[in-house]
């Protein structure tokens, strides 16, 4: 098990190295010039030749990668072309609000998915299997930012029971509900939506096998047997769905965190991609990208859990 | 029992939500996030609107407008200047303070902020400030500024925006790098709180030398999806927002009850600038013909009546020096079509520009591709991203060029920056003259160190004349800075404009409600 672990890890730098190599390049490549984008359309040359030597960025590239890659290791991310603080500080401010809404929707997505998902297998082509299937289709082609602003039209403005813009800064357990209520329902549903089928398609896999029907046939009660015997075994897809569909959640989250006017990483990205802030986007890759490799790895343990034969070597 | 855990339920939720009304203002920007907060650095929209409450400079426009005719004094209660213009001295109020407990200001302060503006190093505007030889102080409260040569409008130099705004010396030594965070400034309001990606909290000034504010706290929150802004502003939860250049947004936010729209000047004007070094257009009969092929009133009618004014000059109405006395090419396809035929084009020409995605841009290029298309004028156009945009007009890669902006509003900026010379892109001292414009430049150099106003305001007129003669470039339309607040929100003025385009939120502004 350690040394599964230590093996991902070994391989989880691996891909560190590789997406900040591309990244480093690739927002170098992007067009537009970070200097430009800080000092307006009126700047002079003069003014911004003097800015681009103040960034380091009329270093040659191979030195600048260097600069870069021996920053990161030792934990100093560069600070902000923008808006001049340190990159770390930046994202560690609004981390926590974007992990809070993604992991509230994910265990909202699961709460909701798997019963649906084992409710619609057991009543197959009935029609709570009909009205489950058709919902969780339009949970999916739903754009987030358009539910997001019907969510917004019918509980802030119709029915006045949340504000538009969140405070960002309660404190209290009723503030931070409130404040999480919406956005969490945005991106929960649409994560629901995906659990919801791929629990519903394992669960039918697994209804059809025989110790299924062995378990009926000994008189097991219908409970134990679905709970106990079937969701168990139906489960291994859906976490490896829900570890794939992480990173679409966070792609959402960005759209919900405008939207919802929410702090996070969200409309951080936004603002550095708009302004060629080239430092604060490559940090923002780590974070991504750590974040990707951690999940993976959190999904393949949890394999071990729900399945006590699969042995990690 | 159900009802009554529902209802707790929505009753816990929503406490807190209520956001202290009369005393509080809460403002709406279009934005992520604050940027830099110092006022010799701030360059975007966003943070010269935040900036423009907490700031003065030594003198001021008139609140609520926005040419450099209505200027009035600010720090400075009186001032004096040389025949030859080059000296003026400046006699400063005695009860300027400076925000938390940093003093009061005294000429010591004006001259390091000035010579602040002047330096390269940490000011994104030492450009402006070239022509100053010397900024003294020669007395406790007497600043004198010294001049190597004549320039279009010292004083509009010295109102609050950009270099203009006076900084205290005290305040910035103390917090370094910190004041871009923290900026301290002398004007109604102060900052207090900075929440990234949220908001940033000003409080009234007590010591404000013109009395303090009547509002009490400012929070200037960064929402920036346009929906989401509109929706809090329909809610309530937020009284003054920042509007979309759009006149369907004025029609829509202008249904909401109880909601003021303010449509102010500077407006961005439109201009299409042609490429005089490249053919076809090297020919000005095809540059006339381009023209008169641009039906400026439908283009006024498709970008909206509410928002948006015809330009026929390449100066912008409004600014210091505009005259509308320049020659002007009426719609006319007949004449378009003719002028095409004499300069050797009787099937038309093809004509090519890259231009932005930004949306507001993009509708506009197409309208005009829509009106040449009549007139046999085929205008081609590359759609590249916003920065890329910017990346390749400035390497003169475009032959048509379309450019949407707002200057100080003296002619004089316009003027250098898009049709002088020295400012031709591709130069090394270039700005944003994409024409390859140079048929003005005695004028506006000229202009720029006359001492006599009169013989200012005539050589900026015929600048404007000569470059419409030629057609450097075509003025389309002025788009206006818009806004919307709550009727129960008196400014205390009335507001037709704002050089750092954001409402004028004074001592004097308050609620009715």
């Amino acid at each position: 098990m350690t040394a599964f672990v230590l093996k991902r890890l070994g391989f989880a730098v691996i891909t560190l190295f590789a997406v900040l190599t591309i990244v480093f390049f690739i927002v170098r490549i992007l067009p537009g010039d970070p200097a430009m984008a800080i000092l307006g359309d009126q700047a002079s040359q003069e003014a911004l030749v003097a800015l681009r030597a103040r960034l380091g960025l009329d270093q040659p590239l191979y030195v600048q990668y260097v600069q870069f890659l021996g920053g990161v290791i030792v934990g100093d991310w560069g600070v902000s072309m923008v808006s001049g603080r340190p990159v770390i500080q930046e994202i560690l401010k609004v981390l926590p609000a974007t992990l809070e809404l993604t992991i509230v929707s994910l265990i909202l997505g699961a709460v909701v998915g798997v019963p649906l998902g084992v409710w619609s297998a057991v009543r197959r082509n009935k029609l709570p299997d009909y009205i489950t299937r058709m919902a969780s289709l339009l949970g999916l082609s739903f754009p987030a930012f358009v539910s997001a602003v019907l969510l917004l039209l019918v509980f802030a403005i119709q029915l006045r029971w949340f504000p538009v813009i969140s405070s960002g800064q309660g404190t209290t357990l009723g503030e931070r509900l409130r404040d999480l209520a919406l956005p969490a329902i945005n991106l929960g549903l649409i994560m629901a939506a995906y659990i919801t089928r791929v629990a519903r398609s394992a669960m039918l896999e697994v209804l059809n096998q025989d110790y299924v029907r062995t378990a009926y046939a000994k008189g097991l009660a219908f409970a134990t047997i679905i709970w106990r015997h079937c969701l168990r075994n139906a489960m291994i897809p859906v976490v490896t769905v829900v570890g794939l569909y992480l990173g679409i959640l966070i792609g959402n989250s960005v759209l919900t965190e405008i939207v919802f006017n929410r702090p996070g990483l969200g409309k951080l990205i936004i603002g550095a991609l708009n302004q060629r802030d080239y430092t604060m986007l490559q940090g923002m890759m780590v974070i991504y990208t750590l974040i990707v490799v951690l999940v993976n790895l959190l999904t393949d343990l949890t394999y071990g859990l729900i399945d006590p034969r699969i042995k990690y070597s | 029992m159900k009802r009554t855990i529902g209802t707790t339920l929505i009753s816990l939720l929503m406490a807190g939500s209520a956001l202290a009304a009369g005393e509080t203002l809460n403002i709406g920007m279009g934005s992520a996030d604050a940027g830099k907060l110092d006022p010799h650095v701030a360059t975007s929209t966003p943070d010269k609107g935040l900036l423009h409450w907490m700031f003065n400079g030594l003198v001021r426009i008139k609140p609520g407008e926005a040419s450099p005719a209505n200027i009035e004094p600010d720090i400075a209660e009186s001032w004096t200047a040389s025949e030859d213009g080059l000296t003026w001295t400046f006699k400063l109020r005695e009860d300027v303070e400076c925000h938390g407990d940093y003093g009061p200001l005294d000429a010591e302060d004006v001259v390091y902020s000035l010579n602040r503006s002047a330096n390269a190093d940490v000011s994104a505007f030492a450009k402006d400030y070239t022509a100053f030889d010397s900024v003294e102080a020669t007395g406790d409260y007497e600043v004198t500024i010294k001049l190597k040569n004549p320039v279009p409008s010292l004083l509009g130099m010295l109102v609050p925006y950009h270099g203009g705004n006076i900084v205290c010396k005290d305040a910035v030594e103390a917090l370094g790098a910190d004041f871009e965070r923290t900026p301290i400034g002398t004007g109604p309001f102060m900052f207090d709180e900075y929440q990234p990606q949220q908001y940033v909290k000003l409080v009234a000034n007590p010591e404000y030398f013109r009395g303090e504010p009547k509002i009490k706290e400012i929070y200037y929150r960064y929402i920036p999806s346009d929906a989401s802004r509109d929706l809090a502003f329909q809610s309530g939860e937020i009284d003054m927002i920042y509007g979309k250049q759009d006149q369907t947004w004025v029609e829509r936010i202008s249904k909401i009850p109880g909601t003021k729209v303010a449509v102010m000047k500077p407006g961005e004007m439109s201009v299409i600038h042609l490429n005089m070094t490249m053919p076809p257009l090297d020919d000005v009969r095809v540059r006339r013909a381009v023209a008169h092929a641009v039906n400026r009133d439908a283009m006024v009618q498709f970008k909206g009546p509410d928002v948006t004014l015809a330009a026929v000059s390449p100066v912008p109405e409004g600014y210091l020096g505009f005259t509308d006395d320049v020659p002007t090419y009426e719609y006319s396809i007949e004449k378009a079509k003719a002028l095409l035929a004499e300069a050797g084009h009787p099937d038309g020409v093809t004509i090519k520009a890259i231009h932005t995605t930004l949306p507001g841009m993009i509708t506009t290029m197409e309208a005009i591709q829509a009106l040449l298309r009549e007139a046999d004028i085929n205008l081609e156009i590359e759609t590249v991203e916003h920065a890329t945009f910017h990346e390749q007009i400035r390497k003169d890669l475009s032959q048509v060029t379309h450019y949407s902006a707002a200057r100080f509003p003296v002619a004089d900026t316009y003027l250098t920056q898009f049709f002088h010379s020295d400012s031709i892109v591709g130069t090394p001292t270039a700005v944003t003259n994409f024409s390859h414009c140079a048929v003005a430049d005695d004028e506006i150099t000229g202009a720029r160190v006359a001492t006599d106003p009169e013989k200012q305001l005539e050589l900026w007129a015929e600048a404007q004349r000569k470059i419409m003669d030629e057609v450097c470039a075509i003025p389309i339309v002025q788009s206006l800075q818009l806004w919307a607040w709550k009727d129960t929100l008196d400014l205390g003025v009335e507001v037709n404009g704002s050089l750092n385009l954001s409402p004028p939120v004074t001592e004097a502004a308050h609620f009715t409600e």
